[in-house]
């Protein structure tokens, strides 16, 4: 459709503005042809304000434009106009002086054209890569990461994903380090680690999604059916699966509101999930704050009983992401938000509770999650017996929410520093919004037709206590127990 | 009288063999369901009341698991999940490729070392120091430095198995009977003749005895790298199976380890008949 | 002078001693020669240096002082003009009869064929009569067949001096005596130059054309060259029907018994260099010896 305002701004003889002289319609004397779609694509071009020419006089033919190119040359319009303040004489006798294709190489020197007309245009340009590697942890916790195999979210973008099982946290860190892997299934405060160094060598990660929320449990051995109340724990051994985890730092914030130095009043141990339920029977541990399946497997074997699910420490805790090298999404930007958008749709899809019986069915055979299904399915579904002679029915044990608040970035840290993890003054918010791409995963959450949060940080409140984003530092320090 | 040797032996073997099978049947017989021929509750039956539970299997579930597991050794389904026969392949692979290299670098300086007491003095500190590390140990620097899990496997099958290689074929070489070597001497055979005619054929059943250990070691040092690291291979399967406490899949597993082992090492006692001689 | 085909000069060998600035001298001054095709044996009790000899003879071992000349050249190192017999056989044991003496044919001509080789080395093996034990493993081959491997060896290689380091020590006497023989049969068909260490005395009448005699050690010295005038071919049958055997061996024997004890005393007050002193006992000692001369010197 030949536009006025959708000529070449490049051009100098253009006119881009509809002006008095323009009648817009058709057939009428004098009228522009702003809007005429009867003229031989030749005559597309519009005259000048001072031109009275008819309509058959082009000045400089253009091809025809379909509608990527329309959408560029918008873009392309907006830019320049902008940068003349909308002033059209000024634009064209700027132009006249230096002409456009001056004028556009100067543009382009400061401004990525090509990007903004990407962006624009919202559409994703060719897949750099179409085969990933995509490390996963057997947990419930990678559930969209799983099931987005089997149930096809990967080629609907056109990926070809192999979802590689990985046997701990430890090597899916040093797979990703050193891009065996090229994303994958982490813990939320781990691309935070990496980034700034703990643990490991510092290399820039970024977090677009969350998998799960909720979802992990603490679990005790049955003979400790009658010492519910945490000021009992003293002496006790619990494992979880990683220091840089939810797991450590809500099990840390659990006993210390209890009363309970998590240093010194109990071990805390790393153990890999699968060994958790061996290590419980074996009584080597007493407990553990583990993520699902291996609370309800415990239940399952009878060897213990599940004492409090997470999500009633801090209901809607982040528990594991989508992570990958920063490296990687800038170098296939195109391929990143094909994954991007294959793991949003995932994670929307297993938060339908509906689906969840049909998911545990897809994630339980041996290539995936190698559990019994029974038990898979009483995590999926919050229908489960509890080790205590009841059935609990708690739909939302766990649920997959993919947007990646910076506030949950910003806890995480001041839980790393209070409890020693990383030192110094921390830039909370940077560190926060450089990892946690919060904006991105909204606009592709609203780009694939679900709704998204309009903020990227909130207030949370965990076991009563108010978590005010705003001022990290004086929340890290406000503890009786910590080491900040 | 040597067949009935072999037969009473065989005899003994397999006696023993049914008595502890027996016995461990015994033990592990899965017990009566709770409630008999009552349907279970809907409670029991998310406690896996009445499903198998993992404790100890019996022997039976383990051949019917490995009966199963047998009948289509080489199925593919995908990365996560192949067959325990692939799996084998994979290990064994690893396994000859680090054990190969170890063979070519160890056999070589070993015979360097052997001949040189000024170079055995030279290189006895460090080979006693590496000797003794554990690959498990070595896995870590590995996997950083080379960063490729394979690769890392194979580096340290290599670093683990070369030490009994590499300390036998010195031994050997040194201890070739002096009277030998005056053979050589007095043929005028020149040095690289003497190597390959007289010390090696002489020094060679004491290095096969250096292979025999080193695959042993190889063998042992693959099933724990793959456990660390994942992927493929036979270490991987017991570590999947061990995350769903399948132990009958584990034991299968193992028993799998076992017969490879000794198969391996089979070779390497055939391949030493050749060599030996009576002195 | 007329040059003799083995000629031994002033050869020494010494040893550092831990713990003392002296050294300790196996022999000294040491000088003898023998004559191509000669048999020479060399007889003297242990510890007196004559396997050390055997071996600056063979190359293997080099002398403090002195030199060999062999048919005009310095023997320096091992060669295959230096065959050696040793007193353990040396076989190697992963080797049949025949590999192992095709092993040293093959060194000693490289270019010949195979057929060759082997039809050379078979010759040799049927000369030591066991052509029925050619595929054979030492393991599986007797004492006294497992030497006479090492005595076909070692003459199929042809060499030019024939070193035998006390080839029969090991064996029991009956055999002792039957590969005596062998081995006068195959030198009486090659006749090499042969220089042989032995204890026995009646091997050496048996065997040699001369035998040097050596005092004890430390300070050995090459006392006598014994000549061994009896003609041949000998027997071990008939050879104490000789009339010069009796003279001959009690002469050894007397050596043996006292003289290489009391002439190494009385050497150390003597000139070193030396040669042995050339004895006939067939002249100077009848039978039966006058009690007189049993306490000469």
């Amino acid at each position: 459709m030949p536009t006025k305002s959708l000529s070449d701004p490049f051009n100098a003889d253009t006119d881009l503005r509809h002006g008095r002289s323009c009648q817009h319609g058709h057939d009428g004397p004098g009228h522009c042809g702003c809007f005429d779609t009867h003229h031989h694509p030749h005559d597309r071009e519009p005259q000048g304000p001072i031109a009275q020419t008819q309509v058959g006089m082009p000045r400089t033919a253009e091809p025809a434009m379909d509608a990527d190119a329309a959408m560029d040359r918008a873009v392309e319009s907006a830019i320049v106009r902008a940068m003349f303040g909308h002033n059209e004489i000024d634009r064209r006798r700027f132009l006249k002086l230096l002409g456009g294709g001056t004028i556009a190489a100067a543009l382009a020197s400061v401004l990525p054209l090509d990007k903004v007309k990407a962006a624009a245009k919202d559409s994703l340009g060719p897949l750099e890569k179409t085969k990933l590697r995509i490390g996963f942890v057997p947990i419930t916790c990678a559930t969209p990461i799983i099931m987005a195999h089997p149930m096809g979210f990967y080629e609907r973008y056109g990926l070809d994903v192999d979802v590689i099982k990985t046997a701990g946290w430890a090597v899916a860190r040093d797979m990703s380090l050193s891009g065996q892997y090229d994303a994958a299934h982490m813990l939320s405060p781990m691309p935070l680690a990496i980034s700034m160094g703990a643990g490991s060598t510092a290399a820039p990660f970024i977090m677009p999604a969350v998998e799960n929320i909720n979802g992990q449990a603490i679990t005790l051995h049955n003979k400790h059916k009658d010492k519910r109340n945490p000021k009992d724990w003293k002496g006790f051994r619990f494992a979880v699966p990683f220091e840089y985890s939810m797991h450590n730092f809500l099990l840390r914030y659990y006993v210390a509101e209890h009363g309970l130095d998590p240093d010194t009043d109990i071990q805390i141990r790393v153990v890999p999930p699968p060994e958790m339920v061996a290590n419980l029977r074996a009584e080597n541990v007493d407990g553990y704050l583990a993520p699902d399946p291996f609370n309800q497997r415990a239940v399952w074997e009878q060897i213990g009983f599940i004492h409090m699910l997470t999500k009633d420490i801090w209901d809607g805790h982040p528990c594991c992401a989508f992570a990958c090298s920063r490296a990687f999404a800038d170098e296939n930007p195109n391929t990143f938000g094909a994954l991007l958008r294959a793991l949003v749709e995932a994670t929307q899809y297993s938060s339908d509770t509906a689906n969840r019986v049909e998911i545990a069915e897809a994630i339980s055979p041996r290539a995936y999650l190698n559990q019994p299904v029974q038990v898979v399915q009483q995590v999926l579904t919050g229908r489960y017996a509890d080790g205590l002679g009841n059935i609990q029915d708690v739909p939302d044990r766990i649920d997959f929410d993919p947007f990646p608040w910076h506030s949950m970035a910003i806890w995480i840290l001041t839980q790393m520093k209070r409890w020693g993890y990383i030192e110094g003054d921390v830039n909370y918010a940077q560190i926060a919004e450089q990892v946690y791409l919060a904006t991105e995963c909204g606009d592709v959450m609203r780009e694939l037709g679900f709704e998204a949060p309009t903020r990227t940080a909130k207030n949370f409140n965990i076991m009563g206590k108010v978590f005010d984003y705003t001022d990290p530092d004086t929340y890290a320090k406000s503890f009786a127990i910590g080491r900040a | 009288m040597l067949s009935n040797l072999n037969l009473r032996a065989a005899i003994i073997s397999i006696s023993f063999l049914i008595v502890v099978l027996g016995l461990w049947q015994m033990a592990t017989a899965p017990q009566a369901l709770v409630g008999g021929t009552q349907e279970l509750t809907e409670y029991e039956l998310m406690m896996g009341i009445g499903a198998q539970t993992s404790g100890i299997p019996a022997p039976s579930q383990v051949i019917s698991h490995a009966i199963s597991e047998l009948s289509q050794p080489f199925y593919d389904a995908g990365p996560n999940d192949k067959g325990i026969g692939l799996q084998l392949l994979y290990s064994v692979g690893r396994v000859l490729a680090g054990f190969g290299l170890a063979v070519v670098i160890a056999i070589p300086l070993g015979f360097v070392i052997g001949m040189s007491p000024v170079l055995n003095k030279a290189f006895d500190p460090y080979i006693q120091v590496l000797k003794p590390i554990s690959p498990l140990a070595w896995m870590p620097l590995a996997l950083f430095i080379i960063k490729d899990s394979n690769t890392s496997a194979i580096f340290v099958i290599f670093i683990c198995s070369i030490w009994p290689m590499l300390i036998n074929t010195a031994f050997g070489v040194a201890a070739v009977r002096n009277d030998w070597l005056n053979v050589a001497r007095t043929l005028e055979l020149s040095k690289l003749r003497t190597a390959f005619t007289v010390i090696l054929p002489a020094a060679a059943p004491t290095i096969l005895t250096g292979m025999r250990i080193s695959v042993g070691i190889a063998w042992l040092v693959i099933v724990a790298a793959e456990m660390l690291v994942g992927g493929t291979g036979i270490g991987y399967y017991v570590w999947n199976e061990w995350n769903n406490l399948d132990l009958a899949s584990v034991i299968f597993a193992i028993l799998m380890i076992g017969i490879v082992g000794m198969l391996l090492d089979g070779v390497l006692v055939q391949a030493s008949r050749f060599v030996r001689y009576q002195d | 002078m007329t040059a003799h085909y083995l000629q031994i000069e002033d050869l020494a060998r010494t040893f550092p001693q831990p713990g003392s600035k002296i050294p300790t001298t196996v022999f000294e001054g040491v000088n003898f020669s023998i004559e191509k095709g000669e048999f020479v044996c060399i007889i003297g009790h242990s510890g007196c240096g004559k396997s050390t000899i055997l071996n600056v003879l063979a190359g293997l071992d080099h002398a403090s002082a002195g030199h060999v000349i062999m048919d005009g050249k310095v023997i320096e190192g091992p060669s295959l003009d230096q065959g050696v017999i040793f007193q353990n056989h040396s076989l190697l044991p992963w080797l049949s009869t025949l590999h192992n003496v095709t092993f040293a044919v093959r060194a000693r001509w490289p270019s010949w064929s195979r057929a060759q080789i082997r039809e050379h080395s078979v010759r040799y093996l049927e000369m030591v009569g066991l052509e029925s034990v050619l595929d054979r493993k030492p393991a599986q081959l007797s004492g006294g067949m497992r030497q006479r491997v090492g005595i076909a060896r070692a003459f199929a290689i042809e060499p030019k001096l024939l070193l035998m380091d006390e080839p029969f020590g090991a064996l029991d006497a009956l055999t002792r005596g039957v590969i005596q023989e062998e081995l006068l049969k195959i030198w009486a068909r090659t006749h090499q130059t042969v220089f042989m260490i032995t204890h026995d005395v009646d091997e050496a009448v048996l065997l040699a054309d001369r035998v040097l005699l050596m005092t004890n050690g430390p300070n050995a010295r090459v006392a006598e060259s014994v000549l061994i005038d009896i003609p041949r071919p000998r027997e071990r049958a008939t050879l104490h029907e000789q009339s010069a055997y009796y003279p001959i061996r009690n002469h050894l024997v007397e050596f043996l018994v006292r003289r290489a004890k009391t002439l190494s005393i009385a050497a150390r007050d003597t000139e070193i260099r030396h040669s042995p002193k050339i004895v006939n006992p067939v002249k100077t000692d009848p039978w039966p010896p006058r009690p007189a001369a049993l306490h000469a010197r």
